[in-house]
């Protein structure tokens, strides 16, 4: 028994090494097909990951808001920010807004976190730069244009505060009190000075704000409050964001997570859509390398019907040949496999280098599947040829009819 | 002789002449099928982020005026706001790009006073029949806010169905508000500005997930009788089908004039947002045409990376693709050695038997492009229409790429066979040892 697995073995071996050149070309057939598989396989798991980081680009898509009057203050904000899932959080910047007057026209500042605007907000173009201290704004495009206001200009915005009895106790440099001549009310004005860094296009509404630091904020209309919203991007999907804000609302009191539905309603469809794509393409282009890799086994086979009548005509019984070919064919598969997935992986992590310029998931178990599948498609495109070359008359074979 | 020497291998060979155009089939469908979808991809997700809404906003040309900025302001803001003609909306459509405008609708948005308070009242289309002139035919065509919201989700009472119903006098509500006010599908709301009344019936209240769920969207002849603007709007959203910014695109949006005149030539006749922000301001001259940029600027990032991957897949595809023909024209060639050691031993010389060959393979494998490419149409097709239910383009330079690509290939496959046939001994061959 021993002694025949060895023959088997040898047999296997030699047949392979003596007919290299028509093996290596079968070989490669059989590993552009496992190569095929574990590639398209590993980019189709991680499309979707993939690409809905790439949609983050469309900007926030959740919103936190106070739930009716109020504000989102900073401790009720931390606390939601601990319910995404740190992979996923791309950024978050809250806003709070006020109104005051450049120029003495009313205009809207937007008091930001300028640091990370840019990750909720990365379609803005900016002529210019990111007002990088205190005292230095961001302005919209349209608001720069009937202001008047170009890049590096200095501009001041004034906060016309009405003096109640608390506030003038009061003591801030820059204030200046005048009375009304009219309601004969007192006045102070309050001054904070910003010089333009950059402005900002974006053909939406941000064009129509100033955008400041958060202290800047504070200091010209002299409170210190919450945010009126928390713009908050997460590369995740719908279903999953849905349960992020379901949980914020319910758990935290006072402040309500809402879906930009816009964004996230139409990634999803996009996003399924694509992963489809790659699903069908991947079928298609299999189901035809398969049929590829048998139509070459079964030349390969067929190649060598003279030695199956030779075999024959010495007294193998049939199924010993059936065996060491299916051994062959087998072996073959289980090699084009290994090399396969190895290639696909790094065919894979190319692709997603490339295109995404983050690495690809790596999936453990799409190796197994595709050793398995190769073996199993090869086995099954030499079951064929080999049956009918058995039935091989060893006597019309040899003679080389 | 040739002929009828290339004609009998044709018959006498015809499993083996055939396996090779079968591999070859095969091979020039995936390559057929792979390469359209790789050419339509980028249409067809164009088409899919459509879902984004508008991504070109036309205003007036001076109204670059804070009028959003303070609802208390609007009463002042509104003597000031110009308005474009609401006849000159169909304009649009006769600009170079026309075709991949696929959406738009015109808007005048105003402040009423609703059961005492005040509340923000959008008149638009909602799936207007517009008739428009194009080279002296008039064309129509429906368009409005329909497609422009496809995210909205109607939560009682249906859509508006602009061309179902008769006169104007119907709204749809946003959630909150409608939740505030308690205000159901079906029922009858007045609203008033200025003295002037409506009295509407909410079709349907709507959920959006920003602030239109606070707002009430009625036909565009409501608000402009309203604000006694009739014949005029504020606003028209467009949504255009672009291609991806590039360089010349960014060159270009800083200044048009400033392009070399094939540049300038190239940019205007490719559909960046641009081109077709440009082309819209030609063709309504008191406008100003803005590309949204969260919407634009995303397209063109997510069309790039999709065509991207389509392409490195496309090329995997082809890989896959070429080896299998090679493979199987190297064993086809390989297994009529008796045959041509015969031609030699009769005194064939070894151009002959190369040009009889390849003419054979040459020939079969020709006969294998044309049913591929028919099959790899049958494929795109499967493609285009479980992914994307509508079908892919073909186009003519596929074939021609296909064509050219298994030529080249066939006779790269051709080569070792060749070469091996070259070196065989008649005599060994015939008497039957390898």
């Amino acid at each position: 028994m021993n002694k025949k697995r060895k023959m088997f073995i040898r047999m296997i071996v030699a047949s392979l090494v003596r007919r290299r050149s028509r093996m290596i070309v079968a070989l490669l057939a059989i590993i552009v097909g496992a190569t095929i598989l574990s590639g398209l396989g590993l980019i189709y798991f991680d499309v979707p990951r993939q690409m809905s980081s790439q949609f983050r680009s469309y900007g926030a898509n959740i919103i936190i808001a106070p739930e009716s009057d109020g504000d989102v203050s900073y401790e009720k904000l931390q606390k939601s920010i601990t319910y995404f899932p740190s992979n996923e959080l791309e950024g978050y910047t809250p806003y709070r807004y006020e109104n005051s007057k450049i120029h003495n026209m009313p205009v809207t500042l937007a008091g930001t976190d300028l640091g990370s605007v840019l990750k909720t907000s990365p379609y803005w173009h900016i002529d210019g730069e990111l007002p990088a201290k205190n005292g230095e704004a961001l302005i919209g495009a349209k608001l720069a244009e009937s202001l008047g206001i170009s890049k590096g200009e200095s501009v001041s915005t004034v906060n016309t505060f009405e003096i109640t009895g608390e506030m003038e106790s009061i003591d801030i440099p820059d204030y200046e009190k005048y009375t009304d001549p009219e309601t004969g009310e007192t006045h102070c004005d309050h001054t904070l000075d910003l010089t333009i860094s950059g402005i900002l296009e974006t053909g939406g509404s941000e064009e129509e704000y100033i955008y400041i630091s958060l202290e800047d904020v504070e200091y010209l209309t002299l409170s210190k409050r919450g945010y009126d919203i928390v713009e908050v991007s997460v590369a995740s999907i719908k279903d999953k964001l849905s349960e992020y804000t379901e949980k914020i609302s319910k758990d935290i009191d006072g402040i309500k997570a809402k879906l930009v539905k816009r964004v996230t309603a139409s990634e999803s469809s996009v996003l399924s859509k694509l992963q489809a794509l790659v699903f069908i393409v991947t079928a298609v282009v299999l189901v035809l390398t398969m049929i590829c890799v048998a139509t070459t086994m079964a030349a390969v086979i067929a190649e060598r019907r003279r030695e199956i009548g030779l075999r024959k005509a010495l007294g193998a019984f049939n199924s010993s040949i059936v065996g060491q070919f299916m051994g062959e064919g087998l072996l073959l598969g289980a090699v084009g496999g290994i090399l396969g997935s190895v290639l696909g992986f790094l065919f894979a992590q190319y692709v997603s280098q490339h295109v995404f310029s983050s690495p690809i998931t790596f999936r453990p178990l799409l190796i197994p599947i595709t050793i398995v599948a190769s073996v199993i498609v090869t086995g099954t495109a030499c079951l064929m040829p080999i049956k009918s070359a058995v039935e091989v008359d060893p006597a019309l074979v040899l003679k080389g009819e | 002789m040739f002929f009828r020497m290339v004609k009998g291998t044709f018959i006498r060979q015809k499993k083996k002449l055939l396996m090779i155009a079968l591999t070859v089939a095969l091979g020039a469908s995936i390559a057929t099928a792979m390469l359209n979808v790789m050419l339509d991809v980028g249409d067809k997700i164009n088409e899919e982020l459509k879902t984004y809404g508008s991504n070109i906003t036309v205003v007036p040309q001076s109204s670059a005026v804070i009028s959003k900025l303070y609802d208390t302001e609007e009463e002042d803001d509104d003597a000031q706001t110009e308005y474009i003609k609401e006849e000159k909306v169909g304009e649009l459509l006769t600009i170079f790009w026309a075709n991949n405008i696929t959406d738009f609708a015109p808007e005048t948005d105003t402040t009423v006073t609703l059961n005492n308070s005040e509340v923000g009242l959008v008149g638009t289309w909602f799936n207007h029949k517009l008739e428009f002139k194009k080279k002296g035919s008039v064309y129509t065509r429906d368009t409005g806010v329909i497609n422009l919201r496809s995210w909205w989700d109607v939560e009682s009472g249906t859509m508006l169905n602009e061309q179902a119903v008769s006169g104007d006098k119907y709204a749809m509500i946003g959630r909150e508000l409608a939740e505030e006010k308690n205000i159901k599908a079906g029922d009858i709301i007045t609203v008033s500005r200025d003295g002037r009344n409506e009295e509407l019936e909410i079709i349907g209240v709507f959920e959006s997930g920003d602030d239109d769920d606070n707002m009430i969207y009625t036909t565009l002849s409501v608000v402009q009788r309203l604000t006694d603007t009739v014949g005029y709007i504020k606003k028209i959203e467009v949504s255009a089908i672009t291609s991806p910014e590039d360089e010349l695109a960014i060159k270009a949006a800083k200044n048009p004039s400033l392009l070399s005149g094939d540049e300038y030539d190239l940019w205007y006749c490719t559909a960046y947002v641009s081109s077709i922000c440009f082309q819209i301001q030609e063709a309504i001259p008191e406008a100003s045409a803005s590309a949204i940029r969260q919407i634009a600027d995303s397209e063109g990032k997510i069309l790039e990376k999709t065509e991207l991957l389509m392409s490195l897949i496309t090329f995997l595809s082809l890989i896959g693709a070429t080896l299998g023909i090679s493979n199987l024209v190297t064993s086809g060639v390989m297994e009529r050695s008796q045959e041509l050691a015969l031609l030699k031993a009769v005194g064939a010389k070894n151009g002959q038997i190369t040009f009889l060959v390849l003419t054979e393979i040459i020939f079969t494998s020709i006969l294998g492009t044309i049913a591929g490419y028919f099959l790899g149409y049958g494929f795109a097709q499967i493609i285009g229409h479980s992914v994307f239910s509508s079908g892919v383009e073909m186009s003519g330079m596929v074939a021609f790429i296909v064509s050219v690509l298994i030529i080249f290939v066939t006779l790269i496959g051709s080569i070792p066979a060749i070469r091996m046939l070259l070196r065989l001994r008649p005599s060994e061959v015939l008497h039957g040892g390898h």
